[in-house]
């Protein structure tokens, strides 16, 4: 090589474009690492911020939990419950009567007739109700002395952060005028501590006024109403027995204990109330949310793995060319549905569909039908189900799609079925593949919040799982949907926000949970096979 | 043989009365081709070949990459059916005299009959037990007696049972490339297959499991027939009886190996086995 060509060759190695000082490669290098670069950083941040807005919570829990006791409403809260078993026990009584009312109109009295024959049993009513009135006087009135210290103790705080802010400010005769008192939540309570011996009497008189009157129980001849009022009579008894544990909790009760940080802890991730704007207590405990949409997740994965991972099979071991070029787009397709559309028509058509067809005469076996709300966790499952589909479709058939096709002739060459190839040799090859793709379909699932916002009826309570399948047909609200319906109007910065954000938190590690398991599932596979 | 007219026929219910007089004739060729053309889609693959594979002998076909070796010997156990492009314009096979593409013959059942070996080595992803009864298993048995004798007759049959009778339990994958290859000749013939298709079954063996697969075949011969795809020459040579050459989708000559290496009577075939082309 002479000289001459070696020294071009040098220069075209030199001259290669450069902007800036950087070559393209490099700066090809530098745009794609630093796209990665950016995303990792924003994630990080958004875990950061996400677990910054969301630790404060505890603390403010905590504060409010101990305000709860040491003002006393704790203790009103538990007669308060004494209270609440009462009055359902005469809900029950009033739904008998009104049971009667409708037969008697059913069997053709006019109201003048139906009137007569009811007033005889109109005096039980009554008198059953009168017994529950000195309970709840009680209550009120020790909670109405409660509150008001509860109420005026906030107050003085918020005058003392005033008048801190007014001393930074430098206002100090301003702050000075500020009246700022002590209050001894003790002496409140107190008075309503004192009055604990009328409560005991109240007891003995309820008690006893429940077991003069039970005799009386009205008899109606008609048998379902008879067996109601047998019902009742048990339920009254329970009621009695019950009354000396309500009692006991409540002479129990101390003020003075305080509340650890992993109280509120505790009742955060396994509380059963989410109450929010109380004027008594707000409540911020996630199983209501958390049971709502594990129930609706289920719901839509057994709708969505067994129609994905068919269709996967389907389309990637039976169809023909045509057929998977028609389907495999279509699938496909439905995840590009935006998610309000799927729930706007879940609102107008498939919740009102489920809930005629529950009405249906030939369907009046099934114990829980006809249904009542047209909003609940099957309405919202069976649409999530829907865009839960093609992920698990994709996914699965991209795992089938990976088993070698000489697995699939041998298999063939060995005079199997097709389906006996797929169901010994395709499909065990394939399963861990799958099975990650239906952990990723319940994250996707989990995450979800449109549809759920919109159909699956937000009650927040825990699902009735003793009632057995049924549940699936019960309002229930969920981790997401809470936060997208209560995060735009709180205060920010306030308990109800943090609390917000935990469930974000929450949710985010469950997200976390499962990607890590299904990319734990998938590396296995992958190392089995190579 | 008479197992697979025995059971074509009771599949097809057709009387072929010239059966009882072939049985006798030892020559009679077990698989017939006649006049067959084969496509792929508008490709064709194969044009009108005529040839005859004899019973417990061993045929090779050679021939340059391409020219559709690999598509007459699936044609041969219907595994074309997979592919769904492939199409048959013209002409039949006939095993034992009975078409095996008259659609009153089952597939399945003909597959087992005539088993299939091929040119990467495909173990399932199972124990080496499960792989050889993966044929079994799939019939239904479940006798377990009867299951490990066939695992013991089928591994001793493809000489790998000294090398795995301790560890039956593990993956098929775990042997090495030539055992696998002879995992999934055991495989195959725990079917019972009466005759054994091989496509290239050395090709990513080393020459000491070559060693081992050929003198594997010549013992298999007497109870299989078999019937071989393979680039060297020297294999064909070594393990044929008779061999077939085919150019461009044609069967150029077929015959006697010894005729073919020492004086094919064409052209072609002599350049391509001296090496010239191909
Ligand atoms: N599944 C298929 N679809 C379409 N064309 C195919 C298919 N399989 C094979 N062919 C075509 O058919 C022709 C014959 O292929 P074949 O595999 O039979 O060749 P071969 O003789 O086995 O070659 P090799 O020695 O390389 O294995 C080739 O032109 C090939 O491109
Ligand atoms: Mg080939």
């Amino acid at each position: 090589m002479d000289k001459r060509s070696f020294k071009s060759r040098y220069q075209l190695a030199c001259n290669r474009k450069s902007f800036l000082g950087l070559t393209r490669e490099s700066a090809l290098k530098g745009l794609f690492g630093g796209n990665a670069f950016v995303s990792i950083v924003v994630l990080g941040l958004i875990t950061l911020f996400l677990f910054k807005e969301g630790a404060g919570f505890f603390g403010q829990y905590r504060d409010s939990l101990l305000l709860y006791r040491q003002s006393g409403l704790e203790y009103v809260e538990l007669m308060r419950g004494q209270q609440n078993a009462l009055s359902a026990l005469t809900r029950y009584l009033n739904s008998i009567r009104s049971r009667q009312v409708e037969k008697l109109a059913e069997e053709g009295y006019d109201f003048q007739e139906s009137r007569a024959i009811t007033e005889e049993s109109e005096d039980f009513f009554y008198d059953f109700e009168d017994l529950a009135v000195p309970l709840r006087e009680h209550v009120i009135e020790a909670n109405e002395i409660l509150s008001a210290a509860r109420d005026s103790y906030q107050e003085m705080q918020n005058l003392s952060e005033h008048r801190k802010s007014l001393l930074e400010s430098g206002r100090q005769d301003e702050a000075d005028a500020l009246e700022i008192r002590e209050i001894d939540f003790a002496l409140f309570f107190d008075i309503v501590k004192s009055r604990e011996s009328e409560y005991i009497e109240i007891n003995e008189n309820l008690i006893r006024g429940i077991e003069e009157i039970l005799p009386s129980v009205p008899y109606f001849g008609d048998a379902e109403l008879q067996a109601k009022t047998e019902r009742f009579k048990e339920l009254a008894e329970m009621f009695i027995e019950e009354v000396s544990k309500f009692e006991e909790n409540v002479l129990a009760w101390e003020r003075a204990r305080s509340v650890p940080i992993s109280e509120a802890f505790t009742s955060f991730i396994f509380g059963k109330k989410w109450v929010t704007n109380s004027s008594i207590q707000d409540w911020y405990g996630l199983i209501p949310l958390m049971s709502g949409s594990f129930l609706v997740a289920l719901v839509a994965m057994f709708f969505a793995v067994p129609l994905g991972i068919g269709a996967a099979i389907y389309v990637n071991q039976v169809a023909r060319s045509l057929e998977r070029d028609l389907i495999k787009p279509y699938i496909e397709f439905i995840s590009a549905i935006p998610s309000v559309v799927i729930g706007f028509f879940g609102i107008a058509v498939f919740g009102t569909l489920i809930r005629e067809v529950s009405g249906w005469e030939s369907l009046a076996w099934i114990d829980f039908f006809p249904i009542s709300e047209r909003l609940n966790a099957f309405t919202a499952g069976g649409l999530l189900a829907l865009m839960a589909i093609p992920t698990i479709f994709t996914l699965a058939e991209d795992a089938l799609n990976n088993v070698p096709l000489s697995y699939k002739e041998a298999s063939m060459a060995m005079g199997s079925t097709r389906l006996q190839t797929i169901l010994r040799i395709i499909v065990p090859t394939a399963l861990s593949g799958i099975i990650s793709a239906v952990l990723l379909g319940f994250g996707r699932v989990i995450g979800e919040t449109m549809v759920v916002l919109l159909c699956a009826g937000n009650r927040i309570e825990i699902p009735r799982f003793a009632e057995g399948i049924g549940v699936v047909f019960e309002p229930v609200h969920t981790m997401t949907g809470i936060i997208a319906q209560e995060l735009g109007e709180v205060v920010h910065g306030s308990m109800h926000y943090r609390a917000l954000f935990m469930v974000g938190l929450v949710l985010f590690l469950i997200s976390l949970l499962i990607n890590y398991f299904a990319q734990k599932i998938v590396m296995k596979f992958q190392i089995s096979r190579g | 043989m008479s197992l697979v007219s025995l059971r074509l026929q009771k599949e097809i219910k057709m009387d072929t009365p010239a059966v009882d007089s072939q049985r006798v004739d030892r020559n009679r060729p077990l698989i017939r081709i006649s006049d067959f053309d084969f496509s792929y889609g508008d490709k064709q693959a194969l044009f009108d070949i005529n040839m005859d594979i004899a019973e417990h002998k061993v045929t090779a076909f050679i021939g340059p990459s391409g020219c559709g070796k690999s598509t007459l010997l699936r044609c041969l156990n219907r595994m074309n059916d997979l592919i769904e492009s492939a199409r048959i314009n013209r002409g039949k096979v006939e095993v034992n005299g009975v078409d095996i593409y008259d659609e009153r013959v089952d597939a399945t059942e003909l597959r087992k009959r005539i088993g299939m070996v091929f040119q990467k080595s495909n173990p399932f992803p199972k124990s080496i037990y499960e792989n050889v009864i993966y044929g079994l298993r799939i019939q239904g048995i479940k006798k377990k007696s009867q299951l490990d004798e066939t695992v013991e007759r089928c591994l001793k049959g493809a000489a790998l049972w000294e090398e795995v009778k301790d560890r039956l339990d593990t993956s098929g994958l775990s042997l090495s490339g030539g055992q696998q290859q002879r995992l999934c000749i055991a495989r195959a013939m725990a079917v019972g297959p009466e005759v054994l298709l091989m496509d290239e079954p050395c090709s990513a063996l080393d020459p000491v499991a070559t060693a081992k697969i050929e003198e594997l075949i010549h013992e298999l011969k007497n109870d299989y027939t078999i019937v071989i795809v393979t680039h060297n020459m020297q294999q064909a040579a070594r393990v044929s009886d008779q061999t077939a050459f085919f150019y461009m989708g044609n069967l150029i000559e077929m015959n006697a190996t010894d005729q073919i290496f020492m004086s094919p009577d064409k052209e072609q075939t002599e350049a391509y086995i001296s090496g010239r082309f191909g």
